[in-house]
């Protein structure tokens, strides 16, 4: 008989062999035609070496967010909706007033405009003119905050 | 669980469920009236002013709330209780100083179209203390702290196109972060040997189950390094200084008094209720001997308030100078645990209540000051004192308490502190706090002799607090008088308070 930890171990064998086994047969079948760009490590259309301070598009994250809202109800809302029935209107109760906070978050992120993917464009400044100017004057320190 | 008992559980939280109302309305309010945001401190105000009222007539209200399934009653997540009731509403009473401080802050006003969001947290931060005080239960324990330090975060950084504040913020995020890793690994270690996250039984183990004494120490350290984070003792007070001072200066009020409350509220009843076996008649705890509690916190106590105290001295800007001396104040805090006694918890409480105020009202004038002249550095304040009497009178007060000389309400915490450390034949350790004392003398009445005695380069300008500004100085500077002369009325209501339910 299985232990708790024995059935997880049972669901890690069968993970790892499902990996091994769908790479092992994709590479019998697919044809084999390399590039430099395939080869490289996907992450999500960014570089993946090089330096970390690099500017990302601030939309990722807010996606990234939006995302969370929905993700984390459906989590929840998966095992409610199956069990609610047992605890009568109150277990009803409960998850209405989960979806009524999500809304609100919802509402907040619609309302703060954050769902309107295309922005108004920024005022791209001339690079070049700014270089000139920093080479004619070279920054100086910036004063604290303090004043 | 029982849906019974669930519903029995919430009347219990009454005071939590109105925060929780009053944020969502404030987020729905800011949506909605997107360019009103005069109403928003009115809102907070009225919603805690709810909270505060229900929480004092519930002041005895004893019992367990979200009690697990197939666990007896007293496993409950939260313990509610007198104990509790009292730091709520040291809790609630400093946010709604805290909405008016912020509501005259001019770093907080410069981002008008944010303010929305500076309420909703100072809510949040408020729901994290408020569950964090009445926790009984590691899991819980740890999400509240997490909740709190979140809002913290974001509040801490609320100014956000000023370098030294971006600063704050991350600095507070990055020390955040690792000390709650730190405590959940304690908290882990802990749930591996009791097999329970819940204190009570954490308590029966230690006095009953075969303990491996390492491991026991290796947890415990660790969770007091994520407790002693949010009540900045030494070794982990390092991110204080820069984030006092970096932050805008409601949050860091905020910050120094009712997190710090909470802390230390959460502190006490995880000794209290996970390490006690009983209490004998004089008051005194009897601690399961697995882990020297006293030695400990003496050891920190001892080391946090020197360090504060002597880091003080030399500080300019008087923002990191309270930051310090808050870091003081949270060492002789730990010392009044330490005694490890009914008694030395009352000192405690009895100390915070006179903390909130005169902090609070030092932090409120240095940003009256500061809002006029732009700047927190103590050669600026060279002769205002004359330039603004009643605000320079009033910084005396609070500086003095902050000391504690009599006939001020500091006197009267550090006075219990040290009756309850000799009941306890605790005389050294009262020396050595004694000194420290005297150590702090000198930066406070520097700013004084500032004020008062050093001639100006420059004129300095006159400043003139608007009238509710006036009102708001003295509500704060009467009572540090007042209270260190007829002090009984404090010291009854933290007698009353000092009842930990079902221990």
């Amino acid at each position: 008989m299985l232990t708790e930890f024995g059935k997880i171990f049972v669901f890690l064998i069968f993970a790892m062999l499902f990996v091994a086994i769908s790479i092992f047969i994709a590479r019998l079948i697919r044809p084999t035609r390399p590039t430099k760009e395939k080869l490289k490590i996907y992450e999500c259309g960014e570089e993946a070496m090089g330096t970390p301070w690099i500017k990302f598009n601030i939309r990722f994250y807010v996606v990234a967010l939006i995302f969370l809202i929905f993700d984390v109800e459906v989590v929840l809302l998966f095992p409610w909706a199956i069990t609610y029935k047992d605890y009568g209107i109150y277990g009803f109760l409960v998850g209405i007033i989960f979806l009524v906070v999500l809304a609100i978050g919802m509402a907040y992120e619609w309302r703060k405009g954050d769902l309107e993917w295309a922005r108004p464009k920024p005022n791209i400044p001339d690079l070049s003119k700014i270089l000139k100017k920093k080479i004619a004057q070279p920054e100086t320190i910036e004063p604290s905050a303090d004043n | 669980m029982e849906m019974n008992s669930l519903y029995d559980s919430l009347s219990l939280i009454a005071p939590e469920l109105i925060i929780s109302v009053t944020l969502l309305v404030i987020v729905l309010f800011d949506l909605i009236f997107k360019n009103n945001k005069k109403m928003l401190p009115f809102l907070s105000t009225v919603g805690l002013a709810v909270a505060l009222i229900t929480q004092a007539g519930n002041l005895t209200d004893g019992g367990f709330a979200f009690s697990p399934e197939n666990t007896p009653l007293f496993y409950g997540m939260l313990t509610i209780d007198s104990f509790g009731a009292f730091f709520k509403i040291l809790v609630l009473a400093a946010s709604m100083l805290i909405i008016y401080f912020s509501s005259t802050t001019d770093e907080v006003n410069e981002s008008f179209d944010r303010l929305g969001e500076y309420y909703t947290l100072i809510f949040g931060m408020v729901l994290g203390m408020m569950f964090m005080i009445s926790a009984s239960d590691l899991i819980l324990i740890y999400l509240s702290v997490e909740l709190l330090s979140l809002s913290s975060y974001v509040l801490a950084g609320f100014s956000k196109n000023k370098t030294r504040n971006n600063e704050a913020a991350l600095k507070y995020l990055l020390f955040g972060a690792f000390s709650s890793g730190l405590m959940l690994f304690g908290i882990s270690l802990i749930y591996g040997m009791v097999g329970s996250t819940n204190l009570t039984a954490l308590n029966n183990f230690l006095q009953t189950g075969s303990i491996n004494l390492f491991t026991i120490t290796i947890s415990l350290i660790l969770v007091f390094a994520g407790i002693g984070y949010k009540i900045s003792s030494a070794p982990f007070h390092f991110w204080t200084p820069d984030v006092y001072e970096g932050a805008p200066i409601s949050i860091t009020a905020f910050l120094s008094v009712a997190s710090k409350a909470a802390g230390f509220a959460l502190l006490i009843r995880f000794i209290r209720v996970g390490f006690v076996s009983y209490v004998d008649s004089e008051g005194f705890w009897k601690l399961s001997e697995v882990f020297d509690w006293q030695l400990l916190l003496v050891i920190i106590a001892i080391l946090t308030m020197t360090l504060g105290n002597f880091s003080a001295l030399w500080q300019d800007n008087l923002k990191r100078m309270l930051a310090y001396s808050s870091i003081a104040h949270a060492g002789y805090m730990l010392l009044g645990l330490a005694v490890m006694s009914d008694q030395g918890v009352l000192a405690v409480l009895v100390y915070f209540f006179i903390y909130a105020i005169m902090n609070i009202g030092a932090f409120f004038i240095v940003m009256l000051i500061a809002n006029r002249i732009g700047s927190e550095n103590i050669d600026d304040y060279d002769g205002l004192g004359f330039k603004a009497p009643l605000l320079g009178v009033s910084l005396g007060i609070f500086l003095v308490s902050l000391t504690g000389i009599p006939p001020t309400a500091g006197f009267i915490g550090k006075l219990y502190l040290f009756i309850a450390l000799v009941d306890a034949n605790m005389i050294a350790v009262a020396v050595i706090a004694l000194l420290n004392t005297v150590v702090s003398l000198y930066y406070y009445i520097r700013v004084l002799k500032h004020m008062y005695l050093v001639k100006p380069s420059t004129e300095p300008p006159v400043i003139k607090p608007s009238f509710n500004n006036l009102i708001f100085v003295l509500i704060l500077a009467v009572p540090t008088i007042i209270f260190g002369i007829y002090f009984t009325p404090i010291l009854d209501f933290a007698k009353q308070c000092v009842q930990f339910f079902g221990v």
